[in-house]
């Protein structure tokens, strides 16, 4: 499922982003998403705007979001850079090791099919070529806000999904 | 069948036995298996009709003594198996039938290597030497078969002579031994002296007759002589080098059942023939208990030899063993006699359990060493997926020693901290607080003998192989395994059925002088046991069903609640990297920390090496090298100085040496001259 590359949710301020995630995380979490942030070469970039989303101003950890040091313990896989050869056999060992049910998202242009690498012959163009992706942010990088945005969105779709399944 | 044997039959059939497959095996020596299998095979049968002989005595009263008189009644040689010895018998034959079948199959990796006939003489003569140092019952005939046990044990440790670092075990071994030796010749001596007769039981009869200052020197040197042998500290340092050099199954031998041979002389002597008269004795003892028990386990903390290691644990239990029998004597001497007889039977009881499973961990050694070819536990790692079985027996014998129930060390334990919790009642303050040490040294061995067995067990057998020897290991041969079985299973039923041994062991305590008419000291119904000033009771077969009810339950529990759970089975997570044997927990920085705290009593050493690419500008080092280790505290504070002491004395001594042969002639004139004074 990818998102389409225009969804933008300007208008809203980061705290009602938050709190509708919070619901949601409540729903479909028991009240905890622990993210586990793939790092497969990526430029940095996508690691700021991750980074940046744990600082004072986002403070996602009052949502109930968290990053996570172990795939062992992950819902979520958020995987950037556009997956250089040495990182291959990293990445596949960590999606083996998160447990499943799990989630897969490909944050950054980079991940989602080269990015600027695009046709290097170092990378691998994309982390859907290795392992199978469920969601992909697009951006070069996200901001923290589209990604909180997107967070939004994908758990919006898991939750009909899973309302569908019990139908 | 059993009834027509008589017990004094059995026990002449089993030294006979033996002599045929010392001989015998030599007769064989050309031919490698049959040496192999007549050593052994007759040793087998040996300790079947010791083990015989040993049960009539203790179960149905077949004591018997068999005297050859010479015309020098000192001479004679006097044979008396009593209650007390036959419990030996029976702990010499138990483990000397499994080690002999364990032999069979141990020995094999000795084939066109070494001379198997010489190892089989000298494994039936060691035997000979033991099961005649537990029935002797002259002092002269016992400094004989005493040396017997020694010489034969010596050539046993040097017997893989190939290896330098044995031969070198071997000698330090013989001399310690002899040093005891002539200690042991001294008490004799001086007891001869004071009761004018070698033979146990005249000595005991004419023990009145000498001073104190006599008893207290015989006690001294006694001590000194037998506790060599045991391996008590400081006289200890012979053992962690001489058991680890023995091939398996004899050091299953010797550290189960040959240093017990000085803890049968401790009870005999002081105990039956001196009857503990002295409170300082008893607290002597206790002290040296505490201090082996403590510094044992230490010591064994810090071993990397997986032999070492369990030969350090092996002081650690006769220091136990030396608290039950210290106690034991302090009581005797404030004329408690029940409770001598209770801290006797603990004694006694936790000699049979270390022979078994000390036996039992000596062997599960052997096996992991017969595949690895190393006795260093940090090139294991990983073994039990290779040897399963041999890591089940280690681990049922290092929960055995652990002192953990159902095990049969956990009883004996438990009986020494009764026996100690009664001394803590004794008003005496001096005394109390001695029983109170004893008591919080005890607790501490127990754990940290725990916490050395997690290291022993987890780095033999757990996590990765560290080296490509481990790789190739199999499963250990069939003698090997049936005799590491039946232990391990000696060691659960004599956990269990401990009521009904502690009887058997009352029966021989009962047999000494002086404690013929103590009874009641505690009562067995259905193998609960109690005490019966009704201070502490147990029940070990309870115990056992608890346990197992318990696993089953969790087991069960665990078994329903998961049955919906999908199991994947992938690789551990290593944060992308490679898993290395290098990032395991090694027995080194497992100990470390434990050592660190005791670093007034280990005196660890640490030598940090730094190679650097260019001498002059400090920068960049080429390598780096760290070695840990502790300081040889005895060797260099005690055996050195003493060592200098002796030699410098030699060296005095060298000056009445000239070499000319009229001052020789001299010299006897003057010591006639002298002689001639001192008479008239």
């Amino acid at each position: 499922m990818v998102m389409p590359v225009n969804f933008l949710c300007n208008e809203e301020k980061i705290e009602i982003i938050g709190g509708k995630l919070q619901k949601k995380i409540q729903r479909l979490f028991n009240g905890s998403l622990a993210i586990r942030e793939v790092d497969t070469g990526s430029t940095n970039s996508c690691e700021h705007e991750l980074t940046a989303l744990s600082n004072p101003y986002y403070d996602v950890e009052r949502f109930g979001i968290s990053f996570v040091a172990s795939p062992r313990h992950a819902d979520m896989l958020m995987v950037t850079g556009p997956v250089t050869r040495n990182m291959r056999e990293a990445l596949i060992k960590t999606y083996e090791a998160t447990p499943d049910p799990k989630i897969v998202v490909a944050v950054g242009n980079d991940a989602i099919n080269g990015g600027i690498f695009r046709g290097s012959y170092a990378v691998l163009d994309g982390v859907d070529k290795i392992i199978p992706v469920d969601f992909q942010i697009p951006g070069d990088p996200p901001s923290p806000k589209t990604i909180l945005c997107h967070l939004l969105k994908i758990l919006v779709v898991i939750e009909e999904k899973d309302h569908g399944e019990n139908k | 069948m059993l009834n027509l044997i008589s017990a004094q039959f059995s026990f002449f059939l089993a030294l006979l036995l033996l002599a045929i497959g010392a001989v015998g095996s030599l007769t064989f020596a050309k031919k490698d298996w049959l040496a192999n299998l007549w050593g052994n095979g007759l040793a087998i049968l040996a300790s079947v009709s010791g083990l015989v002989a040993a049960v009539k005595v203790l179960i149905f009263n077949e004591a018997f003594t068999y005297t050859i008189n010479s015309t020098f009644s000192n001479l004679s040689l006097s044979l008396a198996v009593d209650k007390l010895s036959a419990f030996f018998v029976l702990i010499i034959s138990l483990v000397a039938f499994l080690s002999s079948i364990y032999g069979i199959g141990y020995v094999k990796h000795f084939y066109n290597k070494y001379n198997l006939g010489v190892l089989g003489f000298f494994y039936n003569i060691f035997l000979v030497g033991m099961l005649f140092v537990v029935s002797a019952h002259n002092g002269f005939f016992f400094l004989i078969v005493w040396e017997i046990m020694s010489l034969a044990s010596y050539f046993l440790v040097i017997f893989e002579n190939k290896e330098n670092n044995n031969i070198k075990a071997g000698s330090l071994y013989l001399v310690m031994t002899h040093v005891g030796t002539a200690f042991i010749m001294l008490a004799f001596l001086l007891l001869y002296r004071a009761t004018g007769s070698l033979d146990f039981s005249v000595i005991k009869a004419n023990i009145g007759n000498a001073s104190l200052l006599i008893k207290n020197l015989v006690f001294i040197f006694a001590l000194i002589g037998f506790g060599t042998k045991a391996g008590i500290i400081p006289f200890h340092i012979w053992l962690p080098s001489a058991h680890p050099a023995a091939p398996t199954h004899v050091s299953a031998l010797m550290s189960g059942v040959m240093i017990k041979t000085g803890i049968y002389m401790f009870i005999r002597l002081f105990v039956e023939i001196l009857s503990g008269t002295e409170l300082w004795w008893g607290a002597t003892i206790l002290i040296i208990g505490i201090i082996s028990s403590l510094l044992g386990v230490l010591y064994a903390l810090t071993e990397h030899d997986i032999k070492r290691l369990l030969a350090y644990h092996s002081i650690e239990n006769i220091g136990i063993i030396l608290l039950g029998l210290g106690s034991a004597m302090i009581f005797l001497s404030l004329n408690l006699k029940t409770l001598a007889a209770l801290s006797l039977v603990a004694a006694l009881f936790h000699t049979l359990n270390h022979a078994t499973f000390k036996a039992l961990l000596f062997m599960g050694a052997g096996s992991v060493i017969s595949q690895t070819h190393t006795r260093n536990i940090e090139e294991y790692g990983g073994l039990i997926k290779f040897m399963p079985q041999t890591a089940l027996y280690f681990l049922i014998g290092s929960l055995a020693i652990s002192a953990l129930p159902p095990f049969n060390g956990f009883f004996s334990e438990w009986l020494t901290f009764q026996t100690i919790f009664s001394g803590i009642q004794i008003p005496d303050i001096l005394t109390k607080s001695m029983f109170i040490l004893a008591a919080g040294s005890l607790a501490f061995t127990g754990g940290l003998a725990a916490a050395c067995f997690v290291k022993a067990f987890g780095v033999t057998f757990l996590a990765r192989p560290r080296s490509v020897a481990v790789l190739q290991a199999r499963e250990s041969g069939f003698f090997m395994r049936f005799s590491m079985a039946a232990l391990a299973l000696a060691t659960l039923i004599l956990g269990i059925f401990a009521g009904s041994v502690s009887k058997i062991i009352l029966g021989a305590v009962n047999n000494l002088t002086g404690f013929q008419r103590v009874s009641g000291i505690f009562f067995t119904q259905k193998q609960t046991f109690e005490l019966s000033n009704g201070f502490a009771a147990i029940s070990t077969p309870m115990i056992f069903v608890i346990l197992s009810v318990v696993l089953l339950l969790i087991y069960g529990i665990v078994k329903i609640l998961t049955s919906k759970r999908k199991v994947k089975i992938g690789r551990t997570w290593d944060c992308g990297t490679k898993l290395e044997p290098q990032m395991e927990i090694t027995a080194t920085s497992f100990a470390r920390s434990i050592v660190i705290i005791f670093k007034g009593a280990l005196k660890p050493s640490k030598q940090l090496e730094i190679e650097y690419r260019d001498a002059d500008m400090r920068y960049f080092p080429k390598s780096r090298n760290v070695e840990l280790g502790i300081v040889d505290v005895y060797r260099f504070y005690f055996y050195q100085p003493l060592r200098d002491l002796m030699i410098r004395l030699s060296g005095y001594a060298k000056n009445v040496q000239i070499g000319i042969l009229n001052v020789y002639i001299a010299y006897i004139f003057l010591i006639l001259l002298i002689l001639l004074f001192v008479q008239s």
